[in-house]
């Protein structure tokens, strides 16, 4: 063992990446100098105080922010790429030479086919790591639902419509927008969005005791015709609780009636 | 498997693939706001400079090469959030980061005085008062846990020359600490 590097030895064993016959090395040359051996015993006792040193968790706020900004960059690239394609079209439209035609057809067919081939190509890689990506969509879905405008949130149900298969944490946070979102639009996409996940108990029975919630009637009469097309029995009692209602506008009234007589 | 690794991820990225940048952030967010947290940020500051290095990772992915380690590249880049975080605010700081009022002052508010540890402060404090360049590379090192190598890449030198920087900011910290308790 050399005691010119001394301080890189001394660092590997501190980080605990010595092999065992490094470490009897080492150990022999701290035998061999006391004046070292001080100098080790000293740095190991700070080494080891900075384990107890203060550490502090980041809060939920930091997610949201981080998941806005990337949820706005992912929509300014999305729109930057939109953007190209115009553009390339109407240069072709507006081709003056004629002659030019067959080549663009040419062009055009070859292009169509790479683009084609690279949307397979794509296809391979996602499969790879569709996962992940569900998890960080999941995670968008959220973080929209709870923003403040109206249009993110709308945004954040129409992420959900993307999600090949909702967690549960999605469909209680859709379930929460539809019984508890101000925005009727906003509710509305929630509904939609729901429908895919009628086959879920869950979802069924969320959808049927989100009826007595809702006060529009566009509202009152989608979920008619989704307990009509579902069938669902259970719907029967909430309706006609609405019914009751006396503020209940009269076509809904109508709706609601022609519904239960059908689900029946 | 090798399409998950954080170098792919970060070139799929930069090709356009941005949602992919979510993974990388759910992977290294606690590491980099330790970092901040221990080079005397405030918890709130962490969490802002965190957000800071994955704009600038947006910002600057068409720089991306996919050689090297991707936490090398990413702390290469959290360094200089933190430099220009502290550039900005020189004007009531003092040139090293906080000054050490307020790293003690930050550690008060997290836990209460009476379960506080004396030596725990008092290393703290110690820690604050190492200047820049050596807190960070025993905070890279003990408390973010980057290999030599890492750390090699990060500051542009060797993984030998990087174990001595450790060694000797070490043996600071524990100066600066003694002086402390004879005061």
């Amino acid at each position: 063992m050399d005691k010119d590097n001394f301080e890189a030895l001394a660092m590997d064993y501190l980080a605990g990446v010595m092999t065992e016959e490094e470490k009897r090395g080492f150990q022999t040359l701290l035998d061999s100098d006391e004046h070292l051996a001080n100098q080790f015993g000293e740095l190991l006792v700070t080494y080891q105080k900075m384990e107890h040193l203060q550490e502090s968790e980041p809060s939920s706020n930091m997610d949201d922010t981080f998941y806005t900004m990337l949820y706005t960059a992912m929509e300014k690239e999305h729109a930057k790429k939109q953007k190209r394609f115009n553009l390339g079209s109407l240069t072709t439209f507006f081709s003056p030479k004629l002659a030019l035609g067959a080549l663009l057809v040419v062009f055009g067919v070859a292009l169509g086919y790479w683009l084609n081939w690279d949307r397979n190509q794509q296809a391979v890689e996602i499969v790879g790591d569709s996962n992940e990506t569900e998890m960080i969509r999941q995670k968008l879905v959220l973080t929209l639902l709870e923003q403040p405008s109206a249009n993110q949130r709308l945004q954040g149900v129409s992420e959900a419509n993307k999600i090949e298969s909702a967690d549960e944490i999605v469909i209680q946070a859709l379930l929460q927008t539809l019984n508890n979102d101000s925005n009727v639009n906003v509710r509305l996409a929630a509904i939609e969005s729901l429908s895919h996940y009628v086959d879920k108990p869950a979802v069924r029975q969320g959808l049927v005791q989100s009826i007595p919630n809702q006060e529009s009637p566009i509202l009152q009469i989608t979920l008619a015709n989704l307990m009509v097309a579902l069938q669902e029995k259970s719907s029967i009692e909430p309706f006609k609780q609405l019914l009751k209602e006396k503020q209940l506008d009269t076509t809904v009234q109508k709706k609601i009636r022609n519904s239960i007589e059908s689900i029946i | 498997m090798q399409d998950l690794n954080d170098n792919a991820l970060m070139l799929k990225v930069k090709n356009g693939d941005l949602d992919k940048l979510g993974l990388l952030y759910e992977r290294h967010k606690k590491r980099l706001f330790g970092f901040f947290y221990n080079m005397g940020n405030t918890p709130s500051v962490s969490e802002d400079l965190v957000q800071n290095v994955f704009v600038r990772m947006l910002k600057y992915k068409s720089s991306y090469t996919g050689e090297g380690l991707f936490a090398a590249w990413m702390f290469r880049m959290a360094r200089n959030v933190n430099y220009d975080h502290h550039k900005m605010s020189s004007k009531k700081r003092t040139v090293d980061g906080m000054v050490p009022e307020d790293m003690l002052a930050t550690v008060q508010d997290e836990d209460s005085q009476m379960e506080s540890n004396e030596d725990t402060l008092q290393l703290n404090k110690a820690l604050s008062r190492l200047p820049t360049d050596k807190r960070e590379v025993l905070v890279m090192s003990k408390l973010r846990e980057l290999r030599f190598k890492e750390i090699g890449e990060v500051l542009g030198c060797t993984e030998g020359a990087a174990k001595v920087r450790v060694h000797r900011a070490l043996k600071d910290l524990r100066e600066i600490y003694l002086q402390m308790e004879t005061v």
